[in-house]
């Protein structure tokens, strides 16, 4: 007997009513901060296909955030354009494929995962509960306006087509990915696997095993913290971002997901606004939420709505 | 599709490169120092933040965590990785399987929290050094694997000959090196036949390889001859634990029959399992094996395994 998720699962998750108030707020705190870009060629990884840059930019509060940046060998034309988010604990891969298929792919490196890390770094364990009482110091408030801000990378780039910029990642950057379309009217398309940073309260009751975990540590040591805790986390939560998603998205989670609950996957799936969605729900998946079968299926869903093939 | 096996010869001199180490790492002590980390405290397990001198002298980071109540418990060894980021237990495994085991998880030299005075980078930790077998960082960061199994071995919680040691090739190297445990759970992804893999992939970690030789073409036999010091057809037949290797899919580049090289010759015995593209399917048979190798009974799982 495997263990049966409730599709029709509800969340205990509920919006703030100052949820759009805060998040313009650091948006326009972002906004202020001169991006700043700055490109370096990476010869050791440019291959005979793919130009390889390391990236960077300005963040909010004056972060300094790495990229890897790829473009096919060669791009003058004004091609489609691919953000990869990455996972909680893995540092960003070097984006050469999506580059194979002619898109430019910038693979961020948000605030505390390597070469992001001068300025800020709690650490792992440490990135989810730093600052958790507090929204305003919360860990996330910086490391998601950081993914946002490769937008405004991507805008600023000549060889970029600012009307065909997609976003996609897996756990944590299936989290990313939700936000970000959520709060980047720029982006025309999303892929979202097994999306981390979605029902946190949900989650922690839902699973045992870090890093959700993390924050059971945390109430444990300071159980008199839970109001502010939750209280904190609802303006963090990508189900209370996904009423604002309105371009063509796909999600995938697994069914025996040890990580992100597939419960909370399907929460947020539900609050999607987009009309274009689908949930792909893999049976005898974990965490891998069926990448190596899903994998084609992005890779056709980023092709239909960024390169019209 | 796998490819034929590349020729290989192991050095003449692996032994004498090998026990080098050995003896260089007998010269460090390992003067461990031990806290507890209360934040990371439950009601069955206590951690505890670990230093200890690997050599260099280096000094090194782990997290040990030892289940309340009389012990001595059945332990689990978690090697250095190729990661910056060190574990308490790996991701998606139950926080539960902390009051059965005592677990220790090892940062080897360059990864968060042994990263002073050498942050390593990623990609390019696989190829630092690469230009010299004494120079190459993977020569400290084995020596920094078996420092670990020797202070997991030398704690009077762990119940001798009840000791599994998980991880990808590294693991290999320090059971192979430093014995110190009766099983092994090994996925090889970095050093077996490393460069004949590598030309058939572009992915990250084995792009690494292709990188380094695109832009040093001339440097491939000095490559070649660092990884033959590492390469995991030369160590297995010195792993006396019994071991279940994770392979690859059927058809991938490290399919079953691509090990078959080292799990014909591992002296303990070897299962090999083939991957089924499913961190689920694929756990839940390594946790059934450890399991049932260290007569547990049950595995404790995940919730969403259960």
């Amino acid at each position: 007997m495997t263990y049966t998720v409730d599709p029709s699962y509800q969340s205990k998750v509920r919006k703030p009513e100052d949820f759009d108030q805060f998040w313009d707020g650091v948006k326009a705190q972002t906004a202020a901060v001169p991006l700043r870009p700055d490109l370096r060629p990476d010869p050791m990884r440019t291959s005979e296909d793919v130009d390889v840059f390391q990236a960077f930019y300005t963040s909010l509060d004056s972060v300094r955030v790495a990229s890897w940046y790829c473009l096919p060998k060669g791009a003058r034309a004004q091609l489609p354009a691919i953000i990869v988010a990455p996972g909680y604990q893995s540092d960003p891969g070097i984006p050469k494929e999506w580059a194979r298929r002619g898109y430019a792919a910038l693979a961020l490196a948000p605030r505390g995962k390597l070469r992001s890390r001068s300025q800020f770094d709690p650490g792992y364990p440490g990135l989810l509960t730093y600052g958790i009482v507090d929204r305003s110091v919360y860990s996330y408030r910086g490391f998601y306006a950081d993914a946002w801000r490769g937008v405004d990378f991507l805008l600023g780039r000549y060889e970029v087509d600012s009307d065909r910029i997609g976003v996609t990642g897996s756990s944590q950057g299936g989290g990313l990915t939700i936000c970000t379309a959520a709060m980047r009217a720029e982006i025309r398309a999303a892929a979202a696997g097994a999306p981390y940073l979605t029902g946190y309260v949900d989650s922690i009751e839902l699973t045992h095993t870090y890093p959700y975990e993390e924050i059971n540590d945390y109430l444990r040591q300071r159980p008199e913290s839970r109001a502010q805790v939750v209280e904190t986390l609802a303006y963090f939560d990508c189900i209370n971002f996904a009423d604002k998603i309105t371009c063509p998205i796909i999600v995938n989670i697994g069914l025996q997901d040890n990580v992100c609950p597939p419960e909370t996957g399907y929460a947020l799936f539900d609050k999607i606004a987009s009309a274009d969605k689908k949930l792909y729900a893999y049976h005898d998946q974990g965490h891998s939420a069926g990448s190596a079968e899903h994998g084609p299926v992005i890779v056709d869903f980023f092709d239909k709505h960024l390169r019209g093939v | 599709m796998p490819t034929p096996e590349s020729p290989y010869a192991k050095p003449a001199d692996f032994d004498d490169y090998w026990n080098g180490v050995l003896a260089e790492l007998e010269r460090a002590p390992a003067r461990p120092e031990i806290e507890p980390i209360p934040m990371r405290e439950t009601d069955f397990a206590t951690l505890y933040g670990v230093r200890l001198t690997s050599i260099g002298p280096y000094r090194l980071f782990g997290y040990l965590s030892v289940p309340k109540g009389s012990g001595p418990f059945p332990a689990i060894y978690w090697p250095p990785a190729y990661a910056s980021v060190l574990q308490i237990i790996p991701q998606g495994t139950a926080n539960e399987i902390r009051r059965r085991f005592v677990t220790f998880s090892c940062a080897g030299r360059g990864q968060r929290n042994a990263d002073k005075p050498f942050a390593a980078m990623i990609p390019g930790l696989l190829t630092l050094g690469i230009e010299s077998p004494l120079a190459y960082v993977f020569r400290g960061i084995v020596a920094d694997a078996v420092r670990g199994i020797q202070f997991l071995s030398s704690r009077d919680e762990v119940e001798p000959l009840r000791t599994v040691v998980v991880g990808n090739d590294v693991a290999l190297h320090a059971v192979a090196l430093g014995g110190g445990a009766s099983y092994l759970v090994c996925a090889p992804a970095l050093f077996m036949d490393a460069l004949a893999l590598a030309a058939q992939t572009t992915s990250y970690p084995l792009e690494e390889y292709n990188d380094y030789l695109r832009s040093s073409p001339s440097m491939r036999e000095v490559v070649a001859d660092t990884l033959s010091y590492f390469d995991l057809r030369a160590f297995a037949p010195s792993v006396r634990a019994h071991t279940l290797l994770m392979a690859g899919a059927k058809g991938s580049a490290l399919a079953p029959e691509a090990l078959a090289p080292i799990s014909n010759v591992l002296r303990g015995g070897a299962r090999v399992y083939a991957s089924q593209q499913s961190s689920y399917l694929d756990g839940m048979f390594s946790e059934r094996w450890i399991a049932d190798s260290l007569q547990l009974g049950d595995p404790i799982l995940p919730e969403h395994w259960r």
